[in-house]
């Protein structure tokens, strides 16, 4: 592999990740190695505290780590942080929407601050209505939307930009089936289309439906990653939920 | 550049769909500035600056009640007397009038008397001070200080001026009678006229207000209180907007947006940058919605308009500065609360803080020496004493230079401390 081609870079790759709060008692984070090839279903599972979120934003470019290296397509955030947040899509947990603007002025807005213009944003912003199934609300106020609509309409503004990374925080939080349904389909047929999508969940179906690969995380380090099948084989667990029980406990973690 | 337009379209979209902002950004300095000035017409009429009404109970009847009440009427003092049944006392005591003048029965003739006999002394002089002329003067408890003190000076000058008619008057007669011993039967020069009564009476020394100048402006006819408060209340309704900005920033960190916006190829500066500029179209829009009232409305609620200067493009970079100054405080008070019910607590506490310090309510000049001191902290303080010196003093735009300054570095560091605080 040449390092200097940044085609043949994985997708996400982090060295030594450490993150530490300045009131917390223990580190986010204690030096995690994380490599996630292109074109992945990555799956990151956790219960509360384990570092999920810290990660989540330390390979979005929205905190810095305290120690250790990340490279995103190659590229550092320090260097060329404009380039990779051109070629990566958010989609936070939460409803991340102007309420008293239309599903289409929504994305029109985060289309136009992500130097979409002319046609191709017209052409976007038709994709993206239409693979959440909101063209007959485009023109409605999302403050009217029902909870599944707002969630579809947040995931599909992360893909405004047509993403080769699409980082996503418990997409399908708090929906209804059919919406929760509609998202994994779009997300399959992303992941069809080479797209690498580091995903993380408290689901443990929907992981195991989804994912390619997951990482079950705790305390700031990985303690198994894989495909979801091998995993439960080489644990000899019926179900991904014994097995990231038997993982990290069942004390309820509140934090 | 686009991603600026984007941030400023999206900002003047949102705040057109949320009524109650436009409502707090709009139609309240409007009420202000109409209800503050009407208010402020009225304290002029409380410090005989306009007609004052006053009750005034006359027992005498004689020269003296009917030249101290002419005198009074040319003082702009509207008299009105009790109606039959009516107790003076009580009338004043309920606030129906704020002052209220009792001329006892008999004064008039007590003063011919006094002065009568007074004259007949000649240089035998007559030692004290007799009361022959007690006036009684009553106020209603709620009336103000300034009021009161300017009431009784024009009552002192309205008893003296009768008392100087009276006087002139028993000094002919008395002349008269002198002439007429000394020269039974000859016509009196005081008989034919009342020449020495008007002598008397004529005030020869006259005050006249000048107009004050600035350069080649002149300024007299243009200091009303409109002229000042339509800029002062327009510079509190501009800082208003500090509370729709910071509403605006929270309302984005709460709802994950900033989350998406951090994670897109654009620069706080550029979000700030379109933030600001959609703001800066709104208080431009407010102050001319302000100014148009004061030139419009005004004078149909009896009031004077609005007067611009010569040139009104002068006022552009003042209130640019002001707006900008304004959205910097929203930026701040944004990036430093923590919901927007303490922003909007916070914010509209501070601004009205920052506008009574800076004179928009009362003037700095009628402060306590401290509180004058503290005034030259309030952004307030230099957007209107720059306002002023531009319509009112008649100053040109090379005088508000410093305020200018002022009022843009106070943007600069703000701005500066709120992105410091968002990096954080």
């Amino acid at each position: 592999m040449n390092p200097r081609d940044p085609g043949q870079d994985p997708a996400i790759q982090t060295a030594g990740l450490i993150k530490k709060y300045r009131l917390a008692d223990r580190p986010a984070l204690t030096g995690l190695d994380l490599t996630i090839g292109r074109g992945e279903f990555f799956g990151l599972l956790g219960p509360n505290g384990a570092g999920k979120t810290t990660i989540l934003s330390i390979l979005c470019g929205l905190r810095a780590p305290d120690g250790g290296t990340v490279r995103i397509l190659g590229m550092e955030y320090r260097r060329q942080q404009r380039r990779i947040q051109e070629r990566i899509g958010i989609v936070p947990q939460e409803i991340a929407l102007y309420d008293q603007l239309t599903a289409r002025e929504n994305l029109i807005i985060f289309g136009r601050l992500l130097g979409l213009g002319g046609g191709r944003l017209k052409e976007r912003t038709g994709y993206c209505l239409e693979i959440a199934q909101l063209h007959e609300r485009a023109d409605h106020r999302v403050a009217s939307f029902s909870g599944g609509m707002k969630r579809r309409l947040n995931l599909v503004i992360g893909l405004l930009n047509a993403p080769s990374i699409l980082f996503l925080d418990e997409p399908t939080v708090g929906i209804d089936t059919q919406s929760r349904h509609l998202i994994h389909r779009q997300l399959q047929g992303l992941h069809a289309q080479g797209t690498t999508l580091l995903y993380t969940t408290h689901y443990m179906e929907e992981a195991q439906e989804l994912c390619s690969t997951i990482a079950i995380l705790d305390e700031g380090r990985i303690l198994r990653q894989g495909p979801p099948a091998r995993l439960l084989q080489e644990s000899a667990c019926h179900s991904l939920e014994e097995l990231f029980l038997g993982l990290t406990g069942k004390q309820i973690r509140d934090i | 550049m686009q991603k600026i337009l984007s941030t400023t379209a999206k900002e003047l979209l949102l705040l057109v769909r949320d009524r109650a902002g436009l409502l707090v950004l709009f139609i309240m300095p409007a009420i202000l500035v109409i209800v503050i000035t009407l208010v402020q017409e009225n304290i002029l009429a409380l410090s005989g600056q306009r007609q004052t009404e006053v009750l005034l109970l006359d027992q005498d009847g004689g020269v003296f009640a009917s030249t101290l009440l002419s005198s009074l009427r040319q003082m702009k003092i509207s008299v009105h007397s009790p109606e039959q049944g009516e107790d003076l006392q009580r009338l004043i005591a309920d606030g129906r009038y704020q002052a209220g003048i009792i001329i006892p029965a008999g004064v008039s003739r007590r003063l011919q008397q006094e002065m009568a006999s007074r004259l007949a002394a000649g240089d035998h002089a007559i030692d004290g001070t007799p009361d022959t002329a007690s006036l009684s003067i009553l106020f209603d408890p709620g009336a103000m200080a300034g009021f009161r003190a300017g009431i009784l000076s024009r009552l002192q000058m309205a008893a003296r001026a009768a008392e100087i008619e009276m006087l002139a008057q028993e000094l002919g007669h008395s002349l008269q009678a002198r002439l007429g011993r000394l020269n039974p039967g000859a016509p009196s020069p005081l008989q034919a006229d009342d020449s020495l009564k008007q002598t008397f009476s004529h005030s020869f020394t006259t005050i006249t207000e000048q107009p004050t100048t600035t350069g080649t402006a002149t300024i007299s006819d243009i200091i009303n209180p409109v002229n000042q408060n339509v800029p002062a209340w327009a510079l509190f309704g501009m800082f208003f907007t500090a509370i729709p900005i910071a509403g605006t920033i929270l309302a984005e960190r709460r709802s994950g947006i900033a989350v998406r916006l951090a994670g897109i190829p654009v620069s706080p500066l550029q979000l700030l940058g379109g933030k600001i500029t959609a703001y800066l179209c709104v208080c431009l829009c407010q102050f001319l919605l302000i100014v148009l009232i004061g030139i419009v409305l005004f004078p149909h609620l009896g009031l004077q308009a609005f007067t611009l200067p010569e040139n009104p493009m002068v006022l552009l970079p003042l209130i640019c500065a002001c707006s900008l100054a304004a959205c910097g405080f929203g930026t701040f008070l944004g990036s430093v609360c923590h919901s927007y019910e303490q922003a909007s607590t916070l914010g509209s506490t501070m601004v009205v803080i920052a506008a009574a310090l800076g004179g928009v309510m009362v003037p700095v000049y009628a402060m306590p020496q401290m509180m004058q001191r503290l005034s030259i902290l309030s952004p307030l303080n230099w957007g209107v004493n720059a306002f002023l010196d531009l319509l009112v003093r008649g100053k040109d735009f090379l005088a508000i230079g410093h305020d200018l300054a002022r009022l843009l570095t106070f943007f600069a560091v703000m701005v500066i401390l709120s992105w410091k605080r968002s990096s954080r």
